[in-house]
């Protein structure tokens, strides 16, 4: 009774509840982010970033953000100078 | 032509491996298939109760490896159906008695003579299983509609397709259909989207289990057990029967009628 009536204020049914967290449990796991295979990540991605703009080498973060349904890659990066055509490479 | 080799396997303890190899071996053995059941549980012997063999070993799985005795001495004959064996495993050696080459080498031998060798996995990541992997070309991976469970199973799934067995089935065993669908259990859909493994079969949640294990004859001798028909149906499909997944809402009511004729 009072289970139904919670339910009935919005509560979530436990599957449901457990099928969300084991979504972005087994992303976790699969992934498996260990501290170094993140600091790899983030030097490709400077490289990458640095063939168009100049960025600030110091500022770059990237980390993993979880949202309700969803798990994303945040990546802050401050630019400094973005290239004209044909400047640099 | 040779066999087939199948390991039954979880990561988890306690969701079903043994029940399910015993059901699955005697399926077969009853659509007249030979079969072989290999414990590779060492140190924690249990296919042999569940099967209600266990008064009958003198060698085991062990011996066959260290040259102790031919297999055929180790194999015991089941109680009901002729063509179905158990090679029981040892119960006070450890994990490391055996190499996952032994085991790849046996594997190939008795497939030559039998037409299914299923491997009964233990519990965990480690040597045993990696032994019961080394010879299997099939793998049953068993979870329970538990958040431990799934995670344990998702982790298996990852290290044998790391270990390039790619040809990998998931069993749902004791879904409780009740709660299912009043949400408070995580539906098959639900396991099967997160898993990304082809479903072979649902096992209901059952008392039914428990009385055949007391008595050590596998379910699937038992006509009235909505379980065992479970068992039944993934052997007909391992057989290449195309035979409907159970849906998650469960049971038709002539089937029910069926059953409890039978029952």
């Amino acid at each position: 009774m009072l289970k139904s009536l919670r339910r009935f204020f919005g509560e979530k049914a436990s599957g449901q509840v457990a099928r969300q967290r084991m979504q972005v449990v087994l992303m976790h796991d699969r992934l498996d982010l260990t501290p170094d295979i993140l600091e790899a990540l983030k030097n490709d991605i400077l490289a990458v970033l640095s063939r168009y703009m100049e960025i600030d080498q110091r500022t770059i973060r990237v980390d993993l953000e979880q949202g309700k349904e969803y798990t994303a890659l945040v990546s802050n990066v401050h630019i400094k100078r973005v290239y004209r055509r044909g400047d640099a490479n | 032509m040779a066999g087939k080799t199948l390991v039954v396997t979880s990561g988890k303890g306690g969701v079903g491996k043994t029940t399910t190899v015993a059901n699955i071996g005697t399926v077969l053995a009853k659509r007249k298939k030979s079969v072989v059941m290999i414990d590779a549980d060492i140190g924690l012997r249990n296919l042999d109760v569940v099967m209600g063999l266990e008064n009958r070993i003198v060698y085991n799985l062990v011996d066959i490896v260290e040259g102790k005795c031919r297999k055929e001495q180790a194999m015991i004959r089941d109680r009901k159906l002729n063509n179905l064996y158990i090679i029981p495993s040892a119960q006070t050696r450890d994990k490391d008695s055996v190499q996952p080459e032994q085991m790849k080498d046996l594997c190939c031998e008795l497939a030559e003579e039998f037409d299914y060798v299923i491997i009964d996995c233990p519990a965990g990541i480690e040597q045993g299983f990696r032994n019961a992997v080394a010879g299997a070309e099939v793998a049953i991976v068993i979870t329970t509609p538990e958040v431990s469970a799934i995670r344990d199973a998702d982790r298996v799934i990852g290290l044998l397709e790391a270990g390039l067995l790619r040809d990998i089935h998931l069993i749902v065993n004791r879904l409780n259909h009740r709660m299912v669908k009043k949400g408070d259990m995580m539906s098959t859909t639900d396991i099967v989207s997160l898993l990304a493994v082809p479903l072979l079969g649902v096992v209901p949640e059952s008392e039914d289990v428990v009385v055949s294990t007391n008595r050590g004859i596998p379910l699937v001798h038992d006509k009235g057990s909505r379980a065992g028909l479970a068992f039944r149906n993934i052997g007909g499909r391992l057989c290449g029967e195309s035979i409907p997944l159970e849906e998650d809402a469960g049971e038709k009511f002539l089937d029910r009628m069926k059953r409890l004729i039978w029952s």
